[in-house]
């Protein structure tokens, strides 16, 4: 499957950027909002200053990986074959509950938004089914989806967010002094939580055919997805203010909800839900395919697809079992699921790259 | 060839299939739970909420059928949600649409009781938007009223939507959405909502209803009911301050004659003054106004700059007014409605946190608010001055030049 399973760097990356449309648009602004208050609108920017650090701590750490080498593979290398797989268990291990999260977390905002009467186990499970079907499919597949799907789903975010426009006050988004830094730094933290889940994805990092002398560059597309944080933040909070931001648990659909498209079209929130679903999808396929893919190399396979069934059935039973409702998954949201993605992308990970590193593995 | 011919003809078949569940069809392959027969929709443009025996009572009114003909239905429960979900029994086994309603009118009693109630039910209802107008209904229940502006072929939202498009034309007040309300609620812990009465007069129209419809004022509202409301002079003040003026036509008395002015342009300037050791002293207001004529009655010259300083004054007068009254109730009432506070902030905003800090409640009662209004006369559009004035007058023009300059 290697051979025929390769993507670009570009394709990673968008893939990158698509998958994490999702979350960004889930947590923000209401975490923002309830760590930074009004200064949050300017979170985004030490947000992007911490995210750029720990990409260029990613490069640096893998800038003499050879090729075709994914992150499991190098932690092995690192770790040597019994730290590395332990390390490898439990990422694998913590995405299937991840993954968990994220479906339960969908159904969630489905029901709080237009089914108000429906079940989560229904949106849980067809979204599980269609994400496991996609990460025991072709890398390529999905990689080409999201780059396909890239432009329509920016469109519609641009779009939606100007027609948002018009409602912005600046009594809610004022004054902001040089006394905010510690909320605008507060504010930071959810918003490179989100962004520093792309070091997830540099497990299919041994999927990546690299064309002659190119370098991933994730830069501009790091900066285009906090822009989208930036303007969902700033025009919800402009619309709606602090305190009626943080009680909300969707709060930018309640922009969305009173939009007016060009004076013309009202009740847009259908193609919104439709940002939402594509970019859960492919999220929760990512998070399943970089399980398989931890699992693959593990166990010493080749193929994949025989461990996306338990991944997602791991990831079900979480959905399942965390919240069995909607205050239990607020409680999951709010710290635990933060602290351990954190922890992971910016302690585990990193720790485990620096070790090969310092062993002069790579 | 022939195989991937196949492959896509099977494609094509499974994408046409699916096709299928797409269809409104209520029965079989759809896969559609809320499917909607247009006929059989009542699509919602005004809600009203009065107080009742025990509860509420709660009406639609909506547009049906081809003709789009008006009809109303009420229901009472114990709450705003039960009173909501004993409509979606409606007649004939028509239901209701809210996602596009317009207006929600409360009457008094609701406002006093239970605006915390009406308000979340809007917001957190996934049918409802939350730009919503909201209205206070005064001196009748909101259902009378509303009932009272229709008539067979004008459904009562076109009433209320001409008031809405038309209230801040004529300097009587704005209406407030629902999201707009909620904001400031949380945000400030007060908020303004538009107030309406039904007035009887004689029915122009054989197709309009015998109530039509007067503003009457804002509604003071603090996070669970209104507290006040505010007179016309009040709600023009507040208007002018919070930048919801559009334009107004005012009757001002000069030598004699009377000038009927469109203020047109409202500029407020809100400033915070403090004393050298850093305490807050004084506020001071100032509102430029810009006027236009535009009719008179009787003769006065208003090429004269004197003149003009007269009307000017005048006007000023008018406005101060409205401005001091506005910022003296605020002050009466210890609420400040008029958001000075956030204002202020923003303006100076580390002078204001080191002067106030979390005192303002304490402080703006007794605050000096200095106001100052400056108007200027722009235009009398095409008409200088009536011809008894400005008329041409008897000699030689040529002359009459020449010797002016000889005597200069």
């Amino acid at each position: 499957m290697g051979k025929t399973d390769g993507i670009t760097e570009r394709q990673l990356t968008v893939l990158i950027f698509v998958s994490l449309l999702s979350p960004m648009i889930r947590v923000l602004p209401t975490a923002a909002v309830m760590l930074g208050g009004r200064a949050s609108w300017l979170s985004p920017l030490p947000a992007l200053a911490a995210g750029a650090a720990l990409t260029g701590l990613y490069t640096l750490l893998l800038k003499n990986a050879p090729a075709g080498m994914g992150l499991q593979e190098a932690a092995e290398q690192g770790l040597g074959p019994v730290g590395g797989r332990v390390f490898g268990v439990l990422t694998a291990l913590w995405l299937g509950l991840y993954g968990g999260f994220l479906a339960r977390s969908a159904a969630e905002r489905l029901l709080s938004t237009v089914y108000p009467n429906g079940n989560p186990p229904i949106f849980v499970i067809v979204l599980l089914a269609a994400a496991a079907l996609t990460a025991a499919g072709l890398t390529k597949s999905l990689a080409r989806t999201a780059e396909v799907l890239m432009p329509l789903l920016l469109a519609i975010v641009a779009v939606v967010l100007l027609s948002a426009a018009p409602e912005v006050s600046s009594a809610n988004l004022l004054p902001v002094t040089y006394r905010d830094w510690r909320d605008i730094l507060y504010g930071a933290v959810p918003i490179f939580n989100v962004a520093a889940a792309f070091g997830y994805f540099l497990f299919l990092r041994g999927r990546v055919v690299r064309d002659g002398e190119q370098r991933p560059n994730r830069f501009p597309w790091l900066i285009l997805l906090l822009a989208v944080a930036f303007g969902v933040t700033f025009f919800t909070l402009g619309t709606l203010g602090t305190n009626l931001s943080i009680t909300m648990e969707n709060a930018f659909f309640m922009v969305i909800r009173n939009i007016r498209v060009f004076g013309v079209i009202e009740r847009a929130e259908a193609v919104v839900v439709a940002v939402w679903i594509v970019t859960d999808f492919i999220f929760l396929s990512s998070v399943l395919m970089i399980a398989a893919e931890i699992w693959k190399t593990v166990a010493g396979v080749k193929r994949r697809t025989f461990f996306v069934l338990p991944c997602a059935a791991l990831s079900g039973a979480a959905a399942f079992l965390i919240a069995p409702d909607a205050f239990a998954l607020l409680k999951w949201s709010e710290f635990l699921i933060p602290a351990i993605n954190l922890a992971f992308t910016v302690i585990l990970i990193p720790l485990a790259l620096a070790v090969g590193k310092i062993r002069k593995k790579y | 060839m022939k195989k991937s011919l196949k492959k896509a003809a099977r494609l094509l078949a499974a994408v046409l299939a699916l096709c299928l569940t797409l269809t409104g069809c209520s029965r079989g392959l759809s896969i559609f739970s809320n499917y909607r027969r247009l006929e059989m929709v009542e699509l919602v443009r005004t809600i009203t909420v009065d107080g009742a025996e025990d509860g509420v009572n709660v009406a639609i009114y909506g547009t049906a059928g081809e003709k789009q003909e008006a009809r109303m239905y009420q229901r009472t429960g114990p709450s705003i949600g039960v009173a909501m979900n004993e409509l979606s029994l409606l007649p004939l086994g028509r239901e209701a649409v809210l996602s596009h309603t317009e207006e929600l009118l409360i009457g008094e009693d609701v406002a006093r009781e239970r605006l915390d109630e009406v308000l979340d039910y809007v917001e957190r209802f996934s049918e409802t938007r939350l730009d919503i107008g909201l209205l206070v209904v005064r001196d009748s229940a909101a259902w009378e009223l509303v009932s009272g502006l229709a008539g067979e072929e004008t459904p009562a939202s076109d009433v209320l939507a001409g008031l809405s498009r038309s209230i801040d034309r004529v300097g009587q007040g704005y209406i407030f959405s629902c999201r707009e309300i909620v904001t400031s609620l949380a945000q400030n812990g007060v908020a303004l909502i538009q107030c309406v009465r039904g007035v009887q007069e004689e029915k122009l129209f054989e197709n309009r209803g015998d109530l039509n419809l007067a503003p009457a004022g804002f509604a003071v509202a603090r996070p669970d009911a209104i507290v006040d409301f505010l007179t016309e002079e009040e709600t023009l003040g507040t208007m002018l301050l919070l930048g919801k003026y559009r334009s107004k036509n005012v009757d001002i008395p000069v030598d004699g004659a009377v000038l009927t002015l469109s203020v047109d342009s409202v500029k407020p300037e809100i400033k915070p003054v403090f004393s050298r050791d850093g305490a807050l002293e004084r506020v001071e207001i100032r509102l430029t106004l810009g006027a236009n004529v535009v009719c008179m009655a009787g003769l006065t010259d208003l090429r004269q700059a004197e003149t003009r300083h007269r009307a000017e004054d005048g006007l000023s007068q008018r406005f101060g007014d409205a401005l001091t009254a506005a910022v003296k109730r605020g002050q009466a009432m210890g609420i400040d409605f008029l958001d000075l506070y956030g204002i202020l902030s923003r303006r100076e905003p580390l002078r204001m946190e080191d002067a106030v800090g979390k005192n303002w409640d304490t402080l703006f009662p007794g605050l000096p608010v200095e106001i100052a209004v400056e108007s200027t006369l722009s235009r009398t559009y095409d008409i200088i001055d009536p011809p008894e004035i400005s008329g041409r007058e008897e000699g030689d023009p040529w002359e009459k030049l020449t010797g002016s300059l000889k005597d200069n």
